[in-house]
């Protein structure tokens, strides 16, 4: 027989290599074998993580001075030496190969000396295009349509490398050459400046160069884009040919001759647009009058400074050596969240102006480290707020330079070029800014703290906007956004703009979703629109085609539910700005405290509809001041919540029924204390179970029963499932451990602690029976309460229990204390489960959406069948361990958020290598940490794959000492990957098809058998990723929870978990089973691949097999036809078909 | 699969090497696959236990989880009267021991296959057992003696985990009863070794030795370990440490060598973390 292996392939890495390490070894290491091994392993770089093995010479020959201070110096500074390495392999990382500079140079080189020779055309009128040969178009939009000017084409009159690549500041992966070149001073005029002249001049020299380019064969291929997203700046991208086209882009940008045009003209508050040309009215303003054009300004000025920008950064680069590689450092920390790219970013540019700034300023010295400027930079930007107090590189600027608060009035960042006219910052928001400052501070905290791993954080881990801000909303149809111009009275800024009607209402929007948030919210971000990139032989794209608009929020955990708006009192003067904001929302409350205010109240019963309070406030303001309809708002925050949404009128997502588990535990745990009469007295009541701290999938819900509905118990008054009705409501046992006083009472042996704690269940049964009229139902190892429609199963434990197991006298009657599994079990159950319980409820309180994003993250473990080997109590630890170790995120404060993090973490952090430590209260101290590493790495290979330490387990990782195996966790990881990136893409792409549950569907044609299971005996039926159309009656009426007393309900009875226990205890040799706990109707079966190994005839070794005789050799083969049978015999009434899929395996 | 390759040997018992024969079973008349039982007479040498004679015991493997020792017993009964069925998960000799629990107390067995000893009251049931031809299956569940399975099987197992508290409390009494008179009885016996020890009227101390657990002192493996730490921290304590030359410097030799296992580790770290391209930032 063969079988396929599917799962069970694991890369090697994960293959643990034999790890037996210690110093008896050296002895025998003496000679040969050990050197070339070492040598192997350097030069190959083996991926597998070897014992470093010296050989005695090695080890113990003479040191020199140097190696001694070497060694000495690496003892003391290990944390910061090792960052230091870090970033050292980072930087070689990103930075450009020989080869690579040596292609570019080539390229570059062909370029110019073609660009050189671009023949020149005779004069026309700019609006007339007969010269172009219309294969290649105009990358400009015409709005108005002409403008004056005289045009025709000339070869430039220089061409010159500028930007980062002269630098040696260009990274990897996204390599960008800038070229420039220079038009000759003979086709511009200087009046040029105004109605947009001088940038279709530009334009048109673009398409002339690019009609040029286009008849050569050295190019690859030739696109259309715009520098930062400014239509009024189209540059030509060009790629190699051949095979390299996609490793670098050389971007033309086209600029006048130097000093061509007098900065003072483009002062922030002059006009060079005129309203009469723009608008095509006739308007009496005179010049004076007319609004001031800063960005249409800043923009034409940009274009005659870059080779002033290129040689102020060369002259500062030669003064500090690291200068390049600090820059190299922020340009990564930049993209890793995405601030580096479109429109009104902070790019590599503006970054080495900021290091400029500071060397300058002397904030940092000449002499410091790549590591110390990029500590220093972020330092600064986390401390200055560039929007009310700006900065200016201008030593003297000129007496026609603008001031400070002049730039100040007219954008909302501001940062002045050496020239000190313009501002590079001119097309930043505000917010865009204030993203940043976060950031720079966020990493400035985590930077030092020794218990988060500073380098990965810093540098390594991407902040995507839906895995930053806990909501995120997109405008989807920009088209809306000339209404909300026109609405607002936007026509001058719009001018300013070129028309850009998407740049001109941004800042407007952006404010009034600031002023309407207020405290709810942090953070502010948007996204930036990326630059578009368009085809040399098309149009320009027009605004409207630009990708959706998205805005991220950062919310505040107190505030953000909240659904009301308290306003000013009545009679303030506020109270009319107030009902301008809020419009017909806002209306005249009455409080209790008596003030009357203003007041707007939003709907919100659950939480989860207190948390769609952004998404009304959103979309009621900007319907009423934006004109943008809620159709084309697209609230993103709360798309994955519908997975673990439940209740009947009002939607919840599980915290009221949570919070009605909690309320009755609390009651329980009161009546149990006071309880009198009992022999020993009660010393803890802690609840062992999910429910009790917020993270059951499912909550537990009180039911009420239909009696009629079941059959009834002879000996007690309880209720028992019937024959041929559809299985009972699952009702779940909470459980609940009760610690009975030490005392010498006490019996030391384990049968007889056994009987005591019978007796014990026995006589708590009739206290609260006789006291609080519970039914109850006491066995030997619980006892079942039923309280107001939820089910309590209370253990008595006795705390030396586990020291009994443990003990045992051996045969020369020797106490011996052995550890063993009964015992684990036992300390499990009664000690570190009631721990975690009340640990996590703690974090519970403190944040709020906890429990959400633990319930999401199991719904989803247990529909991609990982249930079994990622447990309840494990999930929540690595849950926990996102609020508790956030960086460099915040703490989440949205469910859907946490739950795409913990995604991230399942599948991205390297279990091999790393421990991941759960600080739970923040009881570890940093020197803990390195404790638990090392121990950790001192003896990896016999410790579980998945290893979590937290503070009262650091060397064990009790939690997941049975599983994940290697190979689940391996597959765990793939598909948590998988998820993430469907369900972003799914996320941020509105024209995708909208279906979230995709993530939880998972393949089924892996397996070799599915079992199909009868629907109406699956008792969480409802519960299932899809809902089934039918339901079954299942002996529960939908009324208010039942009084105390009555008969005693089916409890924990649910076939198809027995049915899984049965099928593992018989077969689990043999085949692994998956099933969804939650309504899964499908039970998958995965032969083991050793399983159909012929195995010689062994008396233990027979379950399920038969025999196979050649001679004298017996072999035996597992049974197939009869385990299959068995399959349906031993789920009879349960099972609806067995499917074997025998084309994956052969019989 | 196997049936059909032992086609030969039809009407016939079906011995494979090693001395078993091979029964089929089924569960019922209508099931297509068969399950096979591997019999042999129960023979092992060093065990004398009075629950499997030797002559009429027989050795089953493979019995199906479903086949509870009450159904293995009207199975095997074909062959002849069957005095008691022993189900194991393992085979190997019966080590029951310890007090009589009441099954309430006894831990849930568990749903696999078994290997089973049956007692026969003659061994003359042992030879038909061991000759019963092959493909005539043995069947578990038959219209008469139906065998549950399945949620039937699940909703007897619920109803008979009721226990009423009253009977309960009894059983936990009685055990406790025991439990006591043992402790009892065994207080009492110390006691009597203990006085054995007491000096008579003349002086004299009858020194015997004991009952096995009759020790006079506590005897525990920790404590041993303990005794044996003091004896090692006294003997260190008396070692002279960095005393001769030699000494010194075999210390910091020591102290270098593994300063420099540590640096190579590093480095190694850092090289293995550039072979997974951990440094790739995107």
């Amino acid at each position: 027989m063969k079988k396929k292996q599917i799962i069970t392939e694991e890369p090697a890495e994960m293959h643990p290599s034999d790890f037996s390490h210690d110093d008896d070894d050296e002895e025998e290491q003496l000679d040969a074998p050990v050197k070339p091994k070492r040598i192997k392993v350097s030069e190959e770089e083996e991926v597998v993580y070897h014992p470093v093995k010296l050989s005695r010479n090695d080890l113990y020959r003479p040191p020199t001075a140097e190696e001694l201070n070497h060694l000495k110096e690496a003892e003391s500074l290990f944390h910061c030496s090792l960052l230091k390495m870090q970033m050292e392999e980072l930087l070689k990382e990103v930075a450009l190969s020989e080869r690579k500079k040596q292609q570019i140079d080539s390229f570059v080189k062909t370029v110019t000396k073609l660009l050189e020779t671009v023949p020149a055309s005779p004069e026309v009128e700019v609006s007339d295009l007969s010269w172009l040969s219309g294969a290649v178009k105009v990358p400009f939009l015409l709005v108005p349509r002409t403008t004056k000017g005289r045009f025709h084409m000339a070869p430039p009159a220089s061409i010159d490398l500028i930007g980062s690549y002269p630098l040696g500041t260009c990274i990897k992966p996204h390599v960008r050459v800038d070229l420039l070149a220079t038009i000759p001073a003979d086709i511009l005029h200087p009046k040029d400046v105004l109605n947009q002249r001088y940038p279709r001049k530009r334009a048109l020299y673009l398409a002339g160069l690019a009609q040029h380019l286009k008849s050569s064969p050295d190019i690859g291929t030739m696109r259309y884009s715009c520098l930062h997203g400014n239509r009024l700046q189209p540059i030509l991208l060009l790629t190699p040919p051949g095979k390299d086209s996609s490793s670098f882009t050389v971007c033309v940008h086209v600029c006048p001759p130097p000093g061509f045009f007098k900065p003072s003209r483009f002062h922030p508050q002059r006009n060079n647009i005129r309203t009469e040309w723009y608008t095509g009215l006739q308007a009496s303003h005179s010049e004076s009058s007319e609004p001031p054009t800063p960005h249409y300004n800043s923009s034409v000025l940009g274009d005659l400074l870059p080779r002033a920008h290129l040689q102020f950064l060369s002259a500062i680069r030669s003064q500090c050596s690291a200068f390049s590689d600090g820059i190299t450092l922020l340009k990564v920390w930049l993209h890793q969240r995405e601030l580096d790219q479109g429109t009104g970013c902070f790019n590599g540019f503006l970054a080495s102006m900021l290091l400029a700034y500071l060397l300058m300023t002397h904030r940092i010295s000449n002499t410091m480290t790549a590591y110390q400027l990029l500590r220093n930079s972020l330092n600064y930007l986390a401390s200055t707020d560039l929007t009310v107090s700006g900065i200016s590189l201008a030593k003297d600027p000129d007496s026609t330079a603008p001031s400070l608060v002049e730039f100040h009035n007219a954008f909302q960042v501001v940062f002045v070029d050496p020239s000190g006219h313009l501002n590079m910052c001119a097309d930043m928001t505000a917010c865009t800014y204030k993203q940043l400052q976060h950031e720079a501070f966020v990493s400035m905290q985590f930077w030092d703290d020794p218990t988060v791993d500073g380098f990965h954080c810093l540098l390594m881990t991407p902040k995507p906007m839906i895995r930053t801000s806990d909501h995120v909303f997109q405008l989807c149809d920009l088209v809306k956004l000339q209404a909300s111009c026109k609405k607002q009275n936007l026509l001058s800024e719009l001018m300013d703009h070129s028309g850009n009607y998407f740049l001109t209402a941004l800042p407007f929007i952006l404010s009034l979703l600031q002023q309407g948030l207020g405290q709810r919210i942090r953070l502010l971000t948007h996204s930036l629109s990326p630059d578009p990139e368009w085809s040399v032989e098309s149009e320009a794209p027009k605004y409207k085609a630009q990708p959706p608009l998205s805005f991220g929020l950062l919310l505040n955990p107190e505030l953000v539910a909240s659904v009301l708006e308290k306003g000013p009192p009545a009679d303030s003067p506020k109270a009319a700005e107030f009902r301008q904001l809020w419009g017909s929302r806002s209306e005249l409350r009455r409080f209790q405290d008596g003030a009357i205010t203003e007041a707007v109240l939003w709907d919100g019963k659950s939480a989860y509809q207190k948390r769609l309070v952004p998404k009304q406030i959103i979309t009621h303001l900007l319907q009423l001041h934006a004109d943008i309809p809620e159709s084309c708002v697209r609230f993103v925050g709360t798309m994955v919540d519908d997975v673990i949404l439940t209740g009947n009128e009002v939607p919840t997502t599980g915290e009221e029924e949570s919070l009605v588990v909690v309320q009755s535990y609390d009651d329980l745990s009161r009546k149990l204390w006071k309880l009198e009469d009992l022999p020993l007295s009660i010393t803890a009541v802690q609840g062992a179970h999910p429910a009790l701290r917020y993270t059951q999938v499912f909550p537990p819900e009180p039911v009420k029963l239909d009696y009629s509905f079941f059959d009834r118990g002879k000996a007690c008054r309880s209720l028992l499932p019937k024959e041929g009705k559809p299985c009972p409501h699952y009702i779940t046992p909470i459980t609940v451990i009760c610690h009975m006083e030490g005392s010498g009472k006490w019996p030391h042996d384990r049968i007889a602690i056994r009987h005591i704690r019978a007796a014990f269940h026995i006589s708590l049964a009739e206290l609260l029976k006789k006291h609080h009229n519970y039914t109850c139902r006491p066995c030997p190892t619980h006892l079942d309460v039923w309280k107001e429609g939820l089910v309590f199963r209370i253990q008595v434990a006795y705390h030396r229990e586990p020291q009994v197991l443990r003990e045992s006298v051996n045969a020369e009657g020797l106490l011996v204390v052995r550890d063993n599994e009964e015992a684990q079990a036992l300390e499990m159950a009664t000690i570190h489960k009631p721990l975690l319980t009340s640990t996590l409820h703690g974090l519970q309180q403190q944040h709020s959406c906890f429990g959400a994003v633990c319930r999401m993250a199991k719904r989803w473990l247990a529909a991609q069948l990982f249930s079994e080997d990622i447990t309840e109590d494990t999930a929540d630890l690595l849950v926990a361990s996102l609020f508790l170790h956030p960086a460099p995120f915040s703490p989440p404060s949205s469910p859907q958020v946490g739950f795409l993090r913990f995604l991230r973490l399942l599948s991205a952090f390297d279990w091999r290598n790393n421990p991941l430590v759960v600080n739970l209260n923040n009881q570890l101290t940093a020197a803990e940490y390195t404790e638990i590493k090392n121990d950790f790495m001192a003896s990896r290979e016999s410790l579980p794959v998945m290893f979590i330490a937290t503070p009262k387990d650091k060397k064990l990782s009790l939690w997941t000492r049975r599983a994940p195996s290697v190979q689940m966790l391996q597959r765990a990881m793939m598909v948590a990957a998988e998820s993430l990136k469907v369900l972003e893409h799914q996320l941020m792409d509105g024209s995708q098809m909208q279906d979230v549950r995709v993530i939880m569907r998972p393949p089924l044609d892996a397996y070799d058998v599915l079992i199909h299971l009868n629907p109406k005996q699956v008792p969480l039926l409802r519960h299932a990723v899809d809902p089934p159309a039918v339901s079954f009656s299942r002996g529960v009426i939908a009324e208010s929870a039942a009084q105390p007393g009555g008969a005693l309900p089916v409890i924990d009875y649910n076939p198809v978990s027995l049915y899984l226990t049965e099928l593992r205890d018989a077969f689990g040799d043999l085949a692994l089973f998956f099933c969804d706990p939650y309504g899964g109707t499908v039970i998958s079966v995965l032969w083991k691949p050793k399983a159909f190994v012929p195995a010689p005839f062994k008396t233990s070794q027979m379950a399920a097999r038969s025999v196979e005789v050649t001679g004298e050799e017996v072999k035996t083969i597992p049974n197939v036809e009869a385990i299959l049978e068995d399959f349906h015999v031993m789920g009879k009434g349960l099972v609806k078909s067995v499917e074997a899929r025998t084309e994956k395996w052969m019989l | 699969m196997a049936p059909s390759k032992k086609k030969h040997a039809a009407r016939k018992a079906c011995v494979i090497p090693g001395g078993f024969t091979v029964l089929s079973l089924q569960f019922s008349l209508d099931s297509a696959a068969r399950h096979f039982l591997y019999v042999k007479e129960h023979r092992v040498r060093a065990e004398k236990s009075s629950y499997r004679p030797l002559d009429r015991t027989l050795f089953v493997l493979n019995i199906p989880p479903y086949c509870s020792e009450s159904v293995v017993k009207d199975l095997f009964s074909q062959f002849g009267s069957v005095v008691s069925v022993e189900l194991r998960d393992h085979p190997g000799s019966s080590s029951e021991s310890g007090p009589k629990l009441s099954k309430v107390f006894r831990p849930a067995d568990k749903e696999r296959f078994k290997v089973g000893y049956i007692v026969f009251e003659s061994s003359s049931s042992l030879a038909a057992a061991k000759s019963h031809p092959h493909d005539d299956p043995l069947v578990v569940s038959t219209e008469e003696r139906p065998v549950k399975t399945g949620v039937q099987k699940w909703i007897q197992q619920y109803t008979k985990s009721f226990i009423h508290p009253d009977k309960l409390q009894l059983t936990v009494d009685s055990f406790m009863q025991d439990y006591d008179k043992r402790k009892e009885e065994e207080a009492e016996r110390q006691r009597q070794e203990v006085e054995k020890q007491q000096e008579d009227e003349e002086g004299w101390v009858k020194v015997t030795r004991g009952h096995k657990g009759a020790k006079a002192r506590p005897h525990s493996e920790a404590a041993n370990k303990r005794t044996l730490q003091r004896e090692m921290r006294k003997k260190r304590r008396k070692e002279l440490m960095n005393f001769y030359t030699w000494q010194h410097r075999n210390t910091q030799k020591e102290h270098i060598a593994e300063l420099r296992k540590k640096f190579e580790e590093d480095k190694q770290r850092i090289a293995l973390m550039r072979a997974q391209r951990k440094f790739k930032p995107y």
